[in-house]
This record gives C-alpha cells, sequence and structure tokens, in this order.
C-alpha cells in the first residue's frame, strides 16, 4: 500500500473517531446539564477545558454560555477541533482515498457531512443539537459497522484500526480529565453531592454504562470509574485496551520492529498505577503523560509509514 | 391529456428524439411515449431522485474560483441521448480507423517523417507546435500505439451527419461520468432501462485495464498499474480515482513516485520502495518531468522520461502524442487515414480552414461573422470565438489576435449543433449537444457504447464544457426493430 494512503486511512479514523467521541462528549455534558440544579457550578467551560480548547475560544467569542459554547464545539468550522471540522476532514480524507475503499464506505461519510452542512441552521437550539448528535452518533456506527463487514484485513483496515485506537485512547483520558476539575478539593458540598450523576454521564459519554455495571457490581464511584476505563482490558474504550489494540495491528505491519516498545511501557503503567489512591493532581499528571506517549507513538507510525515524513 | 410534447419546438437543428413536435425519431420512440406518460411534476420528483443520488455518490468536479477551489455536483440532465446501435457500429469502426490513422501519424513524425517527405503537410507545422516534443524522436512504443486513450468529439448537423470536431489526446476526461450517468439513470428510470435494449457502458475500465497490461514493458509477467494525478485539486481528480479504483490500480501524486539510479520508477509504500511497470497518466507532458520539461513543475517526476527511454516503464499515453492533438494538424486526419491505412475515411471531417495558409486566412477575416475560431492547442472551450454569437468589438478583438499568430487559429462553419430533449422547470426544451466516445488502442483498438453526451443548459448556447456551464446526458446506444 502507498504511504500516501496509509497516511490518509490512518487519519480518516481519527478524524472520524473524534466526530463520534465529540458528539457522545456533547450529548452527555448537555444531558448532565439538565439534571444538574440551577445553583451547582458546573458550567460549559468545563467542556472546553475537557477539548484544551479554552483560549482558541476566546479568541472567537467572549463568554463561555451554552450558546457560544455549543456553536463552537459542534458546528463552527474556524474552530479545527468542533465536530464539523473533524467529520470535513474525516470526508476529505476518504473522499481522496476513494480507490481503495468500498464505495459505501465513502458514501457513508459522505451523507454524514451533507446531513451535517443541512442542518446546521437547526444545531441553535437544543431539541435541533439533540437530533444532530444523534444522527452523527448513528452515521459513525453505521460505518464502523459497515467496514468490519466490508474490509478484508489487510493493511487498509490495519491503519484504520491503529488510528481509531490511538484517537480513542487519547479522548478517553480527556473525558476522564474531567474527574481533576470535578475532584478539585474545593469544589462546594452542593457539587459533592451530584458526583455520582457526573459519573453515570462520563461512563454514559464512553457508552460503558452497562459494562461497568456488569463487571463490577458496585454502585458508581469515582475510582471504580476511573480504573474501569483506564485499566479494564476488556472494554474496547479502556485506556489499556485501546493502547493492546495499536500494539496488536501495529505489530502486523511491516516495517514495525520496535514500533511497539513504547507501546508496551505504557501497558506497564497504566496496569501498574492504583488508581485509588492518587490525587487529583496526580490524576492529572498521569492522563497528561499517557497523551504524550500516545503522541510519541504517533510520530514513530508517521516516521516509518507516511509520505509527510519522508 | 395535453401531450408533454405539445410545446416541443423543434428549431431547425436536428432533434435526435423528434422529428417534430408530433412525431418521435423510430430509436426514441418508446422513450418518447414514456416520458408522455409522466407529467412535468413527475419528471422533476426524478429529477430530484438523481440529484440526491449524485450527491451522495460524491459525483463532483472541481470549479476554480476567486474564492479556492469548489467541488461542484456534476451537473445530469436525466432524459437520455439516443443512438440507433446500427448507426453507432459504422461511427465505432471509424472512430478505431481514426484512432489507428493518427497513431501512424505520431509515430512517424517521431521516426522517418514520411508524411512530410511525400508533402501531405508542410515541415513547419510539425517543427512549430508546441506540442511536438524533440525528447521523443526516434521513440517506438509498443503496438505504434502512441496515444492509447482518446477522446473524439463528435457533432451531428443539421442533415444527421455526424462530423469529428477534435481528438483528444493528451489526457481526455469525462469517461467516469458516463459510467455514473447510466449508474444514475437505473437508479431513476429503471422501469424503462428493463423494457429497452441499451448497451451497457460499465465495460470501459475492464478494457482500459486490458489495454495498460498489453503494453506493459516486455517480460513483465503481471504489471503493476498506477494511476497519476497532479492531486486532489485538480478538476478531474474525481475521475482520477474513480479510474484507479475500478482497475485496481495505484492512484498516486508526483511525491509517491521515484525513478532510482537503475532508470525504474518505484512507488513509496508501507513496504518502502516497489517497482511500476505502467502509468496512466492525467499529467500534461510539460509537467511530467521537471528533468526534461518545465523545472519548476511540483506535479511530475524527476527522471521518469529517462525511465521510459530506457523502456523501463509505460506511460499513456505516450509523451508527445499531443503533436497531433492540435487543430491545425486535425485537418490532415482524412488524409492521415488515406495514407498510412489505404482507406477512405468513415466519419468526416468538419471543414476547416488554416489561418496559416494565407488564402484560407483571408476567407476567415471576411466571414469572422459566420465561422467558430478557434486557437490550435486549448481545450475546455477556451479562448474560442463563435461568431453568430458575437458581439462587433469581440469580432474585432478576435481578428487583432488572429493576425498576430496565425499558425494558432483554425476557422470552421459554425455548424447547427443538434438538440435533445432537455428538462427545463418541470418541461422539455431542445437544447444543443454533443458527443465524446472513448477509444482504446494498445495490443487491440476498443470504442465505448456511446460515450459522454454533453448539453449546453443555456437556451439557444452551443457550449457544452462542464467549466462553462454545461451538463451531461447518458447515451443509450439502442437495439431496435427485432
Amino acid at each position: 500500500m502507498l504511504s500516501r494512503s496509509a497516511e490518509r486511512l490512518y487519519w480518516l479514523a481519527r478524524y472520524l473517531e473524534r466526530t463520534e467521541n465529540t458528539a457522545r462528549l456533547l450529548s452527555v455534558y448537555m444531558n448532565l446539564m439538565f439534571d444538574m440544579p440551577m445553583d451547582v457550578q458546573v458550567s460549559w467551560r468545563n467542556l472546553l477545558t475537557i477539548f484544551g480548547a479554552e483560549n482558541a475560544f476566546l479568541k472567537l467569542y467572549d463568554v463561555p454560555n451554552e450558546q457560544n459554547t455549543m456553536r463552537f464545539l459542534l458546528t463552527d468550522t474556524a474552530n479545527p477541533g468542533s465536530l464539523f471540522s473533524s467529520l470535513n476532514a474525516a470526508r476529505e480524507n476518504i473522499r481522496t482515498s476513494r480507490e481503495i475503499m468500498p464505495d459505501e464506505a465513502w458514501q457513508q461519510v459522505n451523507e454524514m457531512y451533507l446531513f451535517a452542512k443541512e442542518n446546521v441552521n437547526n444545531a441553535t437550539n437544543r431539541r435541533g443539537r439533540v437530533l444532530i448528535l444523534t444522527e452523527i452518533l448513528r452515521g459513525c456506527q453505521r460505518f464502523t459497522g459497515f467496514m468490519s463487514g466490508a474490509m478484508s484485513h489487510d493493511d487498509a483496515l490495519r491503519f484504520i484500526r491503529i488510528g481509531r485506537a490511538i484517537e480513542r485512547a487519547d479522548m478517553t483520558t480527556r473525558i476522564l480529565d474531567i474527574a481533576t476539575v470535578l475532584l478539585a478539593d474545593d469544589r462546594s458540598d452542593k457539587t459533592r453531592q451530584y458526583e455520582n450523576t457526573m459519573w453515570m454521564n462520563v461512563l454514559k459519554s464512553l457508552s460503558a454504562l452497562l459494562m461497568y455495571r456488569k463487571h463490577r457490581r458496585h454502585r458508581i464511584n469515582s475510582g471504580d470509574v476511573l480504573d474501569f476505563l483506564l485499566k479494564d482490558p476488556d472494554f474496547p474504550r479502556s485506556v489499556r485496551y485501546c493502547v493492546k489494540d495499536a500494539e496488536v495491528y501495529i505489530k502486523r505491519l511491516p516495517r514495525s520492529e520496535g514500533l511497539i516498545d513504547n507501546l508496551v511501557v505504557l501497558a506497564e503503567s497504566l496496569i501498574a498505577v492504583d488508581i485509588y489512591s492518587i490525587d487529583p493532581l496526580q490524576l492529572h499528571h498521569f492522563l497528561d503523560e499517557i497523551q504524550s506517549s500516545l503522541a510519541v507513538t504517533h510520530n514513530q507510525i508517521a516516521s516509518t509509514w507516511f509520505l509527510s515524513s519522508t | 391529456m395535453a401531450s408533454l410534447w405539445n410545446e416541443y419546438a423543434v428549431s431547425e437543428a436536428y432533434d435526435e428524439m423528434r422529428c417534430s413536435k408530433n412525431l418521435a425519431r423510430a430509436s426514441a420512440d418508446r422513450l418518447s411515449n414514456y416520458l408522455d406518460s409522466l407529467d412535468g411534476n413527475a419528471l422533476d420528483v426524478r429529477k430530484t431522485a438523481a440529484e440526491m443520488a449524485i450527491m451522495e455518490m460524491g459525483i463532483t468536479f472541481t470549479v476554480y474560483s476567486d474564492e479556492g477551489n469548489i467541488d461542484r455536483a456534476w451537473p445530469f440532465d436525466i432524459i437520455p441521448r439516443i443512438i440507433e446501435n446500427k448507426e453507432w457500429q459504422n461511427v465505432a469502426v471509424g472512430l478505431k480507423q481514426r484512432l489507428k490513422a493518427l497513431n501512424c501519424f505520431i509515430n512517424d513524425v517521431y521516426n522517418e517523417q514520411l508524411f512530410i517527405k511525400e508533402g501531405l503537410i508542410p515541415e513547419s507545422i510539425i517543427t512549430s507546435s508546441t506540442n511536438f516534443l524533440q525528447e521523443c524522436v526516434g521513440m517506438n512504443p509498443k503496438y505504434g500505439a502512441w496515444a492509447n486513450i482518446c477522446g473524439s468529439d463528435l457533432v451531428r448537423d443539421k442533415d444527421g451527419t455526424l462530423y469529428v470536431l477534435e481528438d483528444n489526446l493528451r489526457v481526455p476526461s469525462g469517461v467516469s461520468y458516463m459510467i455514473e450517468n447510466r449508474v444514475i439513470t437505473k437508479k431513476v428510470f429503471p422501469e424503462l432501462l428493463q423494457d429497452l435494449d441499451v448497451l451497457p457502458v460499465d465495460d470501459y475500465p475492464v478494457n482500459l485495464y486490458e489495454m495498460l497490461s498489453s503494453i506493459a514493458p516486455e517480460h513483465v509477467e503481471s504489471p503493476r498499474i498506477a494511476v497519476l494525478t497532479p492531486g486532489i485539486f485538480n478538476s478531474a481528480y474525481f475521475e482520477h480515482a474513480f479510474l484507479a479504483q475500478q482497475i485496481g490500480a495505484e492512484l498516486v501524486e508526483g511525491a509517491d513516485l521515484v525513478v532510482q539510479d537503475d532508470d525504474c520508477v518505484y512507488m513509496r509504500t508501507i513496504n518502502g520502495l516497489e517497482k511500476v511497470d505502467v502509468i496512466y497518466r492525467r499529467i500534461d507532458d510539460r509537467f511530467l518531468d521537471p528533468e526534461v520539461f518545465n523545472k519548476d513543475s511540483m506535479l511530475g517526476v524527476k527522471g521518469l522520461i529517462r525511465a521510459w527511454k530506457k523502456g523501463n516503464v509505460s506511460l499513456a499515453n505516450s509523451p508527445g502524442s499531443g503533436v497531433a492533438d492540435d487543430k491545425v494538424v486535425y485537418a490532415y486526419v482524412p488524409e492521415m487515414i488515406r495514407f498510412y491505412l489505404n482507406e477512405e475515411p468513415l466519419l468526416p471531417n468538419v471543414p476547416t480552414f488554416l489561418c496559416s495558409e494565407p488564402d484560407q486566412l483571408d476567407y476567415v477575416l471576411t466571414h469572422l461573422e459566420e465561422l467558430v475560431v478557434k486557437p490550435a492547442n486549448e481545450s475546455g472551450g477556451y479562448g474560442m470565438l463563435v461568431g453568430p454569437h458575437a458581439t462587433k468589438n469581440e469580432i474585432e478583438g478576435f481578428r487583432k489576435v488572429i493576425k498576430s499568430n496565425p499558425r494558432n487559429y483554425i476557422g470552421q462553419p459554425t455548424l447547427a449543433l443538434s438538440t435533445c430533449p432537455t428538462l427545463c422547470n418541470n418541461h422539455l426544451e431542445p437544447r444543443h449537444i454533443d458527443l465524446r466516445p472513448f477509444i482504446l488502442q494498445g495490443e487491440s483498438s476498443f470504442v465505448t457504447a456511446g460515450g459522454l453526451t454533453r448539453v449546453a443548459l443555456k437556451k439557444g448556447s452551443l457550449v457544452v464544457n462542464s467549466s462553462q456551464g454545461g451538463g451531461s446526458k447518458d447515451t443509450w446506444i439502442i437495439n431496435t426493430g427485432k
């Protein structure tokens, strides 16, 4: 396979996963906000923090209220991290990979894009947003489902799987980072009362609620949720699972000698960490380290296989 | 019930579907009646369905504009154009004949130059052609086929005669739209296609693949084929990707390829470098190789011509083929057919006045109001004058342009391009059309069943180019009378 094609498929998968995760996060956050009593201090600003986009936001908007935050993260193509921007990028990557992908794969992404474009004006109200997010989530899942039934398990699919795994791991750490905000020592008593609601929503945002209940059997609490989403070996959105996934597919590609070493170290550190005993600040640093380590692997992948690095 | 055709105003041009308002051509009888069974609104529903399909399939072409490049949905008219198979078979033979003669001519120009020595064409026309490439002298591509892929433009005049308007031998485009148009028609008029005996068009990719395999360098068992595109911003990128996918070739850009010290072409893959044997290039000659041509070309591959001359890679079309894709050289094609093939041309040329010849120049300059004047080397309908549609100022401006460089211009009578019913605001109106069939020549020859019908969507307009407001139609080669 051409280096150029490998690169586009990898980015296609990353952008599509980012699109899906953004949709998840936005819809769950909206639900969370509806659950919260008016006087609990959970602001829309937290969403910007998760995306690491506070500065970018302030360049385009002044007040981080619901309307502005949602527009910025959902439809604003001036924000390269918005859902629509990710979807555009995914579409551009698959549009330029049509010679290696089944037609239907392109058509699914294209339909999603057309849908988003058509409904951009509906995103100004909550109902419209719920509809858009639901449709985007469905579209992403249709795509994933279609691919698993139509793509041979060859190098092309491997690059897609690797891109997806790395993006997913990264996004899970970002979602968990919300905990470091919510668990801060100076949080109000009122906020503490609603902690479980928040954790439940974190699980929901990763479609993890049922699996958590099945496998943990505890009532929802911060330690168990963090442990499940970081360290569970079997849940497909846990960081450990994604790291393993990336490792498996990297190993099967040509010229991959030495490329999994970084991931092996990362997996070991995940297994070793005792999540129940670390404080919010340590957690924040740990999540940061995971993100840096994923970036290292990304760079190794790029310099080994991609055209832009040769 | 009032017939859809009552308001259909057949003009003096030949209409492909109707002899008159009240009478359908025999080949289009069933289609005519079928359309009449739908009312304007029902047709509009089909039209919307077609537009949806085009958007969802992502059939686009790129338009360059000041605000950047925009991907436009492919403009498609749902009413098909019909040609009787009996007529088409003769056209197909004529097209193969033509391409064969053109290839003989190109090979001759770069080798013995008998055509010039016999005095059949002035040498100056060749030496002054911007498409004549000195680097290609002495080359001898497999089967003598320089231009492996040709898109010839056919137009039908008042009396029903099909003329060859030009032969595109460089990087003709449109074949992907021909195939996709049929896919859309199948969605829009499924019931109709089932009842009629229409030749399929989707065998083109198979034949393209066979042709490209056949021209691979000697001793290559299963050649690796690549389609070389200028990149995602090119107006025909959709087609490049489409064809690569259809024939199972790699779609590469210049940066994906490298010529090593062994003068072989390799592509950069995740396994490292892999050898490429045949390149269907969709980049113009001048940008192919910065080592030989345009030094600033970012699109090409350094050393590609070197590899080609060594016989390590085959290029389709061969560099230099454009020497026969020149509207002055065009005028000599009938003579080429007689000279090289010893046959009479089966398809007529449009009468052509060469401004390089003083007496013909005089005629052109005194008849600008009635002629179409074209530059010898432009494509896409740019830089031409349509006399009957031009203002006085435009004509005077063009007069100066022609005088300053007569070699670069030809004049032709303005043909009354044939018309075909086209859906305009819920009813049918005649619009002018042409036809671009695609001809392949490698070890053997192949002609598409029909081709891409282009339609000038603006009332009265003769300009069919998609870059200038043209659209397209599905073309049906149909068997009638069993």
